[in-house]
């Protein structure tokens, strides 16, 4: 419990990066933000967690197109590995093609969000995402 | 031929033989009496039946005492050298051992004139095992400078021949009117025997004091069987006096078998009693008949008739044979010519046809514009079911009838035959029950199933052939004594007996007419396996550009929003920095903001419309006002809020589409409605026309004729009549951004999308300020399936 618990930020674009950060500074949390901005990144890093047995991420924010092994290929592995699928997966996404939501919730994505390009709607969709997740929900207690 | 066996019972000679002049009058049918037999000849003439071994006299004449000086109880059993003397008997036994007589009469020699007596013309012909000498004055060696046959002949043959082009009609009328000049006859007439042997007065030259006979039909009986095998065998037959006195045969049968004397080739032989009787009553003295013969089958004959009694000259029949013989060969071309030309037409109209339904993508070519299916055969009517209704041209049934006739037609085994999936009929309600309250539109059917699966059919129909017949007057008007058969020996008599055989027949379809349809059949069919070839490729480019479509759509609308995202995240921390704006620099920021939601709003709409094309659309049975009810609550209005008027004229129906895509129909054209107003309390009102309910504006497309339009009607600011198109068109706005509540401009596009997705169409009817209608229909059967 020393340690900050983590939220892992799959995001390939600073200003929405940004704006993810300025969401949890609004919301006051007390979690420490990580950023991978890319799909084999955030992977790597969870394996890197998993063998050094430390915490998993308290919540996954995955953007699903990223450059290279996108948000979609890792969403695939972490919810058919036995030690990363527990990690609640929230899929943030400019699309909103119902092929892309039915395929996030097909590999078991715990939710799917569109951005919305209004910066205050898209504000208000990131704190009320930490707001249910770290608030209301009870989360997997591997994650701590 | 017929089976006449002297022994019957069932006739008045049983116990005897039988004789015209002794019988006839006891007939009373053409079938039963024995034509060929008649035991009697025609007293203009005499006639000796010689035994072949001896030329011995077997039967006479009972007029030989006229002719020769010797009655038949001297003759009989002499030699024939008693009446011709030794030379010419001479002559004839030659003639016997060389020439093919057997039922093939030739000139022998002539008997010159003696006191009183004309020069005889004999003609001898062999049947049955004896020889039949004919003697008749035909003035063979008389000065031949009284009318010049052969050149009369040579003529008219040479113009029948280079008429047979001319068509069938044509042909017959140049026989009729050559035969006429040349016989110096009061009436020629060429009578046609259609397929069911009835016959028609076809062509006709005549006397012009004399009533026109064209176009008469009579029933088969009236040239019994009999009669018709007779002309099979002959060229020409004279029938010089037909009320003049019979001679028969002493005696009646030939001593040595028995049997009576086969006549069929004499030229003297006695006519039919009926046929007399009938040209009596028609008072026709005098008959010259030629057989027209095609292949081997009677196909008519030329028929003249004189009013007063005649002779018959050898040259006039040699003349008549000539001609029969002529037109017989010429008519096979002439028929065989016309035959080719209705075939050639009707298969250049169908395929006239085939080329419009191609063109246009559909069967219904066949009934729009020219040429319409009715060209091609020689129908009063024609239907096609396809897409599941009828299409109708000329007298046909109507749709029930048509429907019930064709779930019959559909029951029969015909149709399952790979060979010749047609059903053709001259009498439909002898098939079929019902069949007789059409007859008189649908009497001849003639129908071909067009595709496998659905159950389409082409049908041509012909009515009664009496509704088809011009009975050109009454050629019997006056009253006239008739024989003892009485008026049914008549030409009116023929023509009603007539017309009740043919009652509910009409007119056979030809083998040519059957191919015909069969060959439009397979055109039709390839044309449609064609067009689902097309359609299956169509369908693979459309679901691979679909999908790329799709890829782009969201791909293009992904790709610029993140930007739009960036900008309007930098515009918003510009507008929240510290430092402050100047009022005009935060205007603009503002105005950046605005820009970046709205081309937000733009790329939604956009990937909306779409979407509505491309995703599959399911159809149920939705009941319309509740949809109308989910779509005022979508777009805010409240009827307790008072803020609009909305007017349900009568309950909507329950129609076969998808709910959500008609909800967004009426959601979209309320709220336009609601929008497009200066009225305080805008009123709308919401209502729909059944087929044929008056109403439709003048405007309505064809397509929207049988369907349920529906229609949302609002009194609102109109519009120009110039618009009507535009309105329809993506992002198309006729008024200023911000003016109604401003939009995207994409609603009414996507509400036709709709419209078209349902197989509908949308139109309006407005007017600058007087409200406008929207009207639109959801056909939606055909499009089930994607």
């Amino acid at each position: 419990m020393s340690v900050l618990q983590n939220i892992l930020v799959v995001e390939d674009n600073d200003g929405d990066y940004e704006t993810v950060v300025e969401a949890a500074q609004r919301a006051g949390l007390l979690y420490q933000l990580r950023r991978a901005t890319c799909g084999d990144e955030c992977l790597d890093m969870l394996h890197q967690l998993v063998k050094l047995r430390s915490a998993l991420p308290a919540l996954l924010l995955l953007d699903l197109n990223t450059p290279g092994s996108d948000g979609r290929d890792a969403l695939g592995l972490i919810k058919t590995c036995r030690k990363l699928r527990t990690i609640p997966t929230v899929i943030l996404s400019t699309s909103s093609n119902p092929r892309d939501v039915d395929f996030c919730y097909a590999r078991h994505a715990n939710a799917y969000h569109t951005k919305p390009v209004s910066h205050r709607a898209h504000l208000q969709t990131l704190q009320d995402i930490f707001g249910y997740w770290l608030g209301c929900a009870l989360l997997p207690t591997g994650t701590r | 031929m017929n089976d006449f066996s002297a022994g019957s019972t069932m006739h008045p000679w049983a116990n005897g033989l039988y004789s015209i002049k002794r019988h006839g009058n006891s007939l009373t049918t053409c079938d039963s009496e024995p034509v060929h037999a008649p035991g009697c000849i025609q007293a203009h003439g005499a006639l000796l039946v010689l035994r072949l071994t001896d030329l011995a006299i077997l039967q006479a004449s009972d007029n030989t005492e006229q002719f020769f000086g010797e009655s038949p109880g001297v003759l009989l059993g002499q030699s024939v050298a008693r009446v011709i003397g030794a030379a010419r008997q001479a002559y004839l036994q030659n003639m016997l051992l060389r020439e093919s007589l057997e039922r093939n009469v030739l000139y022998a020699f002539t008997l010159p004139k003696r006191e009183g007596k004309a020069a005889l013309d004999v003609c001898i012909h062999t049947t049955d095992g004896v020889a039949v000498l004919e003697f008749e004055a035909t003035g063979r060696q008389a000065d031949p400078a009284e009318r010049d046959y052969f050149s009369l002949v040579k003529s008219a043959v040479g113009r029948l021949q280079s008429a047979s082009a001319t068509g069938l009609r044509k042909f017959c009328e140049l026989v009729a009117a050559e035969v006429y000049k040349m016989s110096g006859l009061d009436r020629v007439m060429v009578y046609r025997f259609h397929a069911d042997q009835h016959g028609e007065v076809f062509a006709e030259s005549k006397r012009d004091d004399l009533p026109a006979w064209l176009g008469l039909h009579y029933p088969a009986t009236d040239i019994p069987q009999p009669a018709r095998e007779i002309f099979k065998k002959l060229w020409v037959r004279p029938l010089q006096d037909a009320a003049g006195p019979l001679v028969e045969l002493v005696p009646l049968a030939n001593p040595d078998t028995g049997k009576p004397l086969d006549m069929t080739h004499c030229a003297l032989r006695a006519a039919s009693v009926m046929y007399t009787e009938y040209l009596a009553n028609m008072g026709v003295a005098a008959t010259l008949v030629m057989p027209v013969l095609v292949d081997g089958e009677l196909w008519g004959l030329i028929v003249g008739h004189q009013y007063k009694p005649t002779s018959f000259a050898y040259q006039l029949r040699a003349a008549c044979e000539l001609i029969a013989q002529v037109v017989s060969l010429q008519l096979k071309s002439t028929e065989y010519i016309e035959q080719q030309a209705y075939r050639l037409k009707m298969d250049m109209v169908h395929q006239q046809l085939i080329a419009k339904a191609a063109q246009n993508g559909d069967l219904m070519a066949f009934f729009n514009g020219q040429p319409t299916l009715l060209d091609a055969m020689e129908a009063d009517g024609a239907a096609l079911f396809h897409m599941g209704r009828w299409w109708r041209v000329g007298c046909t049934p109507t749709d029930p009838q048509l429907n019930a006739l064709a779930d019959w037609l559909n029951q029969r085994a015909e149709f399952d035959q790979g060979e010749r999936p047609v059903y053709a009929t001259d009498s439909l309600s002898r098939d079929y029950p019902a069949g007789a309250d059409i007859a008189n539109v649908a009497s001849g059917v003639l129908a071909v199933r067009v595709s496998r699966l659905r159950q389409d059919l082409i049908l041509w129909f012909r009515p009664e052939t009496i509704q088809t017949i011009n009975w050109a007057g009454d050629p019997n008007e006056k009253t006239i004594d008739t024989g003892i058969h009485g008026a049914r020996l008549t030409p009116r008599g023929s023509f009603e007996l007539f017309a009740e055989s043919v009652r509910a027949r009409a007119l056979p379809w030809t083998t040519l007419e059957i191919e015909s349809a069969q060959r439009l059949r397979m055109l039709v069919m390839e044309l449609v396996v064609a067009r689902a070839e097309q359609l299956a490729e169509l369908n693979i480019d459309l679901i691979t550009s679909n999908a790329e479509l799709d890829a782009f759509a969201y791909v293009a609308s992904h790709d610029l929003k993140e930007p739009l995202r960036g900008i309007h995240r930098y515009a918003h921390q510009m507008m929240e920095s510290t430092q402050g704006l100047d009022p005009a620099n935060r205007e603009r920021a503002e105005s950046l903001m605005r820009l970046t939601l709205r081309m937000d709003s733009l790329l939604d709409s956009l990937l909306h419309f779409s979407r509505v094309g491309r995703t599959n659309l399911d159809f149920e049975d939705v009941d319309l006002n509740s949809v109308v009810a989910d779509a005022l609550e979508m777009v805010g209005v409240r009827p307790a809020d008072k803020a609009c008027t909305i007017v349900l004229a009568r309950a909507l129906p329950v129609a076969r589409c998808n709910e959500v895509r008609v909800r967004e129909i009426f959601s979209n054209l309320i709220s336009n409605a609601l929008k497009y107003t200066r009225q305080a309390q805008p009123r709308i009102e919401v209502g729909y026309l059944a087929p044929a309910e008056p109403g439709l504006p003048a405007n309505a497309p064809p397509e929207a004729s049988g369907q349920m339009v529906y229609y949302v009607r609002d009194d609102g600011i109109g519009i120009e009549k110039r618009h009507f198109e535009q309105i329809f068109r993506m992002f198309k706005r006729l008024n200023g951004r911000e003016e109604y509540g401003g939009g995207m401009g994409a609603g009414l596009s996507v509400v036709k999308k709709v419209v078209g997705r349902h197989g509908g169409v949308i139109w309006v009817d407005s007017a600058r300020g007087q409200g406008s209608t929207f009207y639109f229909t959801l056909p939606a059967t055909h499009h089930a399936q994607p």
